[in-house]
């Protein structure tokens, strides 16, 4: 019997993510979440093309027109030094979405290889495992801190922050999701078989833990970005003039009596993408992966 | 139950070698020579080699991460490279205020997360559940600055209810109204999370065996909800509230920041800001400590309050 035969019925195609018929649809039957959908569209679309649909250059400052209110002219208003705030809005989504998805992506792969390895191998287990308990030890903001700290405040610190603050969370749920791939008969069948460890790995095990790890991401990314911002309000993230929501926030804060929406309107943006980013990753868990549901 | 403990104590010992290890990594790949940064731009090459063997910098890494794990079993940090006082003085002066902060915090929000997510479930599907969990959803998303701006802005600015930057003193000697404000910030962002928690756990309860027979004995409603749904719901809740300890010290260090309120996040933060690394180092230090001892307090708690903890 070759392994070809088996790959066939390899159960990863019947629950993988992508091959599930009608999960778009309902996620749209549900309205919150196809509201925060269409508007995470929207946000990350602008974030986009962001060069494209800002009216204004984010970085030109006219000292004519410092810490104008919100107008026709200027939808936003201006920032102390008379820069348009909803392109710096537009440029500064752009850069903490970019930080987020950086942070989720590389931190979601290194804790799913870790958590999955773990499974598979049970003598890694336990060194794995608490590799991760140490890395749970750090709350992520102290992770950005020290990282800032030794490296210096900067993006890259954020980022590292971000993976840090990841991997551990993502390697416990995908070793528990794992583990339960490893009880099932076809794993036992595929090695009887003598289906290499690498196949065993990534198209049994691996492709039947993804959905629960993509869910398990998508729930997190309103954390993360809720991470990142705040390091960048701290200073230890993008540095001016490089526009990011955080920063901006924290830069709006010294004119916060003069002219409240130089740091409300940032902030604000925050909320609305984690508020949507939520939301969907909450519907995304119930159409998916009702498990994860807690 | 002794023995959890041990074992629990015993788990966490990698936990705080990784920690002493960062936080000595903190002294050693800094960019700048720190012999070069205390003895100044204009230093001689000699007094650099000085301050260098001093220091004990020239030692190999391994001895000196022994050393420097027993100077820390002996409380020396350090001294800061700005204000040139104890980093363990500061800490010391530090942490009252950074405690006193998350306990106002957790003060705030247990009891009102704990309510509210309480209701949430005994009315679930209602028009309450409804509105509670879009507040709580809201209160997750929100980051920490933004409430603390609003708060600062109106409650402390326009209304001038309370003060917004710094500490007055210890609570008990006028500075229960400087509390209020930076206390308000932090706890904000737990009731979210607490509320959810506590729906969920409060909903399995309530669909358990001995709520069915709580309420066949003809007990009054307040009564099972309260100390047969409750009670029991509290287990998950407080390990619960222990995983939202990351939560609580991220936002104590923006609260800080944002508050001037002089605590061991704020002196970290202005630590690393002017590369006073001997001070970032210890108040990141005392900080990891602070998150591991919440979750060794919380696992205690858990064997406490869930007897069948014990016996696995």
């Amino acid at each position: 019997m070759s392994t070809e035969t088996l790959d066939t019925v390899s159960p990863a195609e019947e629950t993988g993510l992508l091959s599930r018929s009608g999960v778009l649809r309902r996620l749209m039957r549900d309205k919150v979440a196809a509201v925060a959908g269409l508007s995470l569209t929207l946000i990350v679309l602008a974030a986009v093309f962001a060069p494209v649909v800002a009216p204004y250059d984010p970085y030109l400052t006219d000292l004519t027109k410092v810490m104008q209110p919100p107008s026709a002219e200027h939808w936003f208003g201006t920032d102390n030094t008379g820069r348009d705030i909803l392109s710096r809005v537009l440029f500064g989504t752009r850069n903490t979405l970019m930080l987020g998805l950086i942070g989720v992506i590389i931190g979601g792969f290194l804790g799913g290889v870790l958590g999955i390895l773990a499974a598979y191998y049970p003598r890694a287990d336990g060194w794995i495992m608490r590799l991760v308990d140490v890395m749970l030890a750090f709350p992520a903001i102290l992770i950005g801190l020290a990282v800032a700290a030794i490296f210096g405040a900067g993006l890259t610190a954020v980022v590292i922050a971000l993976v840090v603050a990841t991997v551990p969370d993502v390697a416990r749920v995908a070793r528990g999701s794992a583990v339960g791939v490893m009880g099932q008969e076809f794993m036992e069948a595929g090695r009887a078989v003598g289906v290499s460890d690498r196949t065993l790995i990534w198209r049994y095990l691996t492709l039947n833990c993804i959905s629960t790890i993509f869910v398990f991401l998508t729930l997190r990314f309103g954390q993360i970005i809720l991470i990142g911002s705040a390091l960048g309000f701290l200073g230890m993230g993008a540095q001016p003039p490089t526009a990011e929501l955080g920063m901006m926030a924290a830069q709006g804060r010294d004119f916060l009596f003069m002219a409240p929406h130089i740091a409300t309107i940032p902030s604000f943006a925050i909320f609305v993408i984690v508020l949507a980013a939520n939301l969907l990753g909450d519907a995304f868990r119930d159409v998916l992966d009702p498990r994860l549901q807690q | 139950m002794g023995r959890q403990i041990v074992h629990r104590l015993l788990v966490s010992f990698p936990a705080l070698l990784g920690v002493l290890f960062l936080c000595f990594c903190l002294l050693q790949v800094v960019p700048a020579d720190p012999a070069m940064i205390i003895a100044g731009p204009e230093a001689k090459a000699e007094t650099i080699a000085a301050i260098r063997l001093e220091l004990g910098l020239d030692r190999p890494i391994p001895i000196q991460f022994a050393e420097y794990i027993g100077r820390v079993l002996r409380g020396d940090l350090g001294r800061s490279i700005i204000s040139n006082k104890m980093v363990s003085e500061e800490l010391a002066l530090t942490i009252g205020p950074t405690i006193e902060l998350m306990l106002g915090g957790m003060l705030l929000a247990v009891p009102i997360g704990l309510t509210l997510g309480t209701l949430a479930a005994v009315r679930r599907g209602t028009i309450v559940d409804r509105f509670i969990m879009a507040f709580s959803v809201a209160g997750v998303s929100m980051p920490v600055f933004f409430i603390g701006l609003i708060l600062i802005q109106y409650m402390g600015f326009q209304w001038g209810l309370f003060p917004f930057t710094g500490r007055t003193g210890p609570i008990w000697d006028g500075g229960l109204p400087s509390l209020v404000l930076p206390a308000l910030t932090l706890g904000s962002v737990l009731i979210g999370p607490i509320a959810r928690l506590t729906r969920t756990a409060v909903l399995e309860v309530l669909g358990a065996d001995f709520v069915r027979t709580a309420r066949a004995k003809g007990l009054r409603e307040t009564v099972v909800i309260v100390h047969h749904a409750l009670r029991n719901a509290l287990i998950p809740v407080v390990t619960l509230i222990g995983l939202q300890a990351a939560f609580l010290l991220g936002g104590a260090v923006v609260t800080e920041t944002m508050f001037s309120w002089p605590g061991v996040g704020r002196l970290a933060v202005g630590a690393i800001v002017s590369s006073d690394f001997p001070t970032a180092q210890g108040a990141i230090m005392i900080l990891a400590i602070a998150f591991l001892s919440i979750n060794l307090l919380v696992d205690i708690l858990y064997v406490y309050l869930d007897p069948r903890v014990q016996r696995t």
